[in-house]
């Protein structure tokens, strides 16, 4: 049997000394497209932050492809393909767009095809490819977030993870960003995403794991006919 | 109408003597902007940056140390000064990266250090004034004014030093990693940028700027082991004036500074010029708090 393409077992970490995470563990293998709910800071993005390297856990291991990431530098693992983006990210604001999105392709493995990628992320958005020459700062709230995940495209990654994706858009806006992200997830790119919206998160995943106090409290196929109200009171701990 | 008269005739003297203290200053300014816009640390070592880099080019180059010759005198002191800011990053910066008062605890680092490579100088080349030779020698008249022809050269290439340095920050792979990470520190890491190295090439640029300033001011000047104390100080100036944050800003604002030095010095004297920078220096904070051209 392979390994799963990402793995994390019984992990802990938090910031400080406050714990934020306890004992945590998800997969990502069988279930190509995962998404994560839970209330606000009960750990989602701490999770993200662990398994990207920004911080370090305190106990329990992390495993890409089988190996064990635990200590590596982000940068390292970027470079084996799990590319992070994330929430409200603007990137950096004094750049330009296409600056922001070259940088994308930092990493040896996504420069060379980055005159290709750059090509297919401005199919994706549009909007960007106007605003090329734009600085990030004078784009808007939903602009942004698509500079943030076509610079992820840009890393070439085998694994992408998306933190809220849609926070604080406006409705039309939130509609284009989650038809262009479900084209992304469409075309086989492995995911985990962060969601608010329930009803997103179903189209967007086929797995996913409720998380409560930096516990994973209950996890579930999206397939399995739960309605919005279930699944929000689980959400609120009334089940 | 005699007043205007004279101050017409100080203004091609003024002009041209501000330009060459502009010149310097822009060099050491934007070494100093360059570690505070990537880093978020104002570096107090970075005038005795360019202290070493006179001594330095001076022991390699000058008939009583190794005598060299000129050239390969500036070459090693240029390269031992970005070793230097490499070797500072490491010991005095990177151990603290991540603390919540990492601007104050740099402040001590680095004026520790500073404190360490002064008296160092001191030991090493005694108390005796040395001077580098120029590397230009003969003179110039420019708008009615004699300068050597040393000076000539400052003002030429300062400029064109910024340029260079400039278009390597905008065109340049890890020249857009500099700008990319004093932006957006957690972006940059989540792009691949390895982080770390490029704090340790900012602290070399801005070494190697203030050692190659330092070289240039070593001829017109004496070098003591406290030749860069009051360039720093202009440095600071000149970077808090600009606008933190903005390269434009500290540029435009270390001419403003140089001018301003030497319509000073002209007017009320050397002994008063001091006072006077620091008053308008508070005067246009009050004015524009964020300097010329400031970010958030």
């Amino acid at each position: 049997m392979t390994a799963p393409l990402l793995e994390v077992r019984a992990l802990s970490t938090g910031y400080g000394r406050t714990p934020v995470l306890h004992d945590i563990s998800i997969e990502l293998g069988q279930h190509r497209r995962i998404g994560l709910i839970g209330p606000n800071g009960h750990g989602k993005t701490t999770l993200l932050r662990a398994i990207s390297g920004l911080i370090a856990p305190w106990s329990g291991d992390i495993l890409l492809g089988g190996t064990s990431i635990v200590g590596a530098q982000p940068a390292q693992i970027v470079a084996e393909g799990l590319v992070h983006v994330a929430q409200a990210n603007a990137l950096f604001p004094h750049m330009t767009v296409q600056e922001n999105l070259r940088l994308g392709a930092y990493n040896k493995r996504a420069r060379a095809k980055s005159d290709e990628t750059l090509e297919r992320v401005y199919e994706l958005f549009p909007a960007l490819r106007e605003r090329r020459r734009q600085e990030c700062r004078t784009l808007s709230g939903g602009e942004r977030q698509m500079v943030s995940i076509g610079a992820a495209l840009m890393a070439q990654p085998e694994i992408l993870m998306l933190d809220e994706p849609t926070l604080g858009l406006s409705p039309k806006l939130k509609k284009e960003l989650c038809s262009a992200i479900e084209r992304i997830c469409e075309s086989g790119v492995p995911t985990i995403v962060v969601e608010q919206d329930i009803n997103f998160m179903l189209r967007l995943t086929d797995y996913f794991y409720l998380i409560n106090q930096g516990q994973v409290t209950a996890e579930f196929h999206a397939d399995q006919s739960l309605d919005n109200r279930q699944i929000m009171d689980m959400y609120l701990g009334l089940d | 109408m005699d007043w205007i008269d004279s101050i017409l005739a100080a203004a091609q003297p003024i002009l041209v003597s501000g330009i060459v203290l502009a010149s310097l200053y822009a060099l050491m300014a934007t070494g100093l902007a360059l570690v505070w816009n990537t880093l978020g640390i104002f570096n107090f070592s970075h005038g005795v940056f360019m202290t070493l880099g006179a001594y330095i080019a001076w022991q390699f180059a000058d008939a009583r140390g190794y005598g060299l010759g000129l050239s390969i005198g500036i070459a090693i002191s240029v390269a031992a000064l970005a070793g230097l800011g490499v070797l500072f990053n490491r010991l005095l910066i990177a151990p603290f990266l991540g603390r919540k008062d990492i601007v104050l605890v740099a402040v001590m680092t680095t004026l520790a250090g500073a404190f360490f490579l002064e008296n160092s100088a001191l030991l090493t080349w005694g108390p005796r004034i040395k001077q580098l030779e120029r590397i230009l020698p003969g003179n110039i008249k420019l708008m009615g004014t004699a300068i050597s022809l040393h000076e000539f050269l400052i003002i030429v290439l300062a400029p064109l030093v910024l340029l260079a340095l400039w278009a390597f920050l905008k065109w340049t792979r890890p020249g857009s990693a500099i700008r990319a990470v004093g932006q957006n520190r957690d972006s940059a890491l989540l792009l691949g940028i390895r982080v770390n190295a490029i704090y340790a090439l900012t602290f070399a640029i801005s070494a190697a700027l203030a050692g190659g300033a330092g070289v240039l001011l070593g001829a017109i000047r004496f070098i003591t082991p406290t030749m860069g104390t009051e360039p720093l100080l202009k440095a600071f100036i000149v970077v808090i004036l600009g606008g933190l944050g903005s390269f434009g800003g500290t540029i435009v604002s270390a001419y403003l500074v140089g001018f301003m030095e030497a319509i000073s010095t002209f007017f009320f004297g050397a002994y008063w010029t001091q006072a006077v920078m620091f008053g308008l220096f508070i005067v246009i904070l009050v004015v524009l708090p964020r300097g010329l051209k400031g970010r958030d």
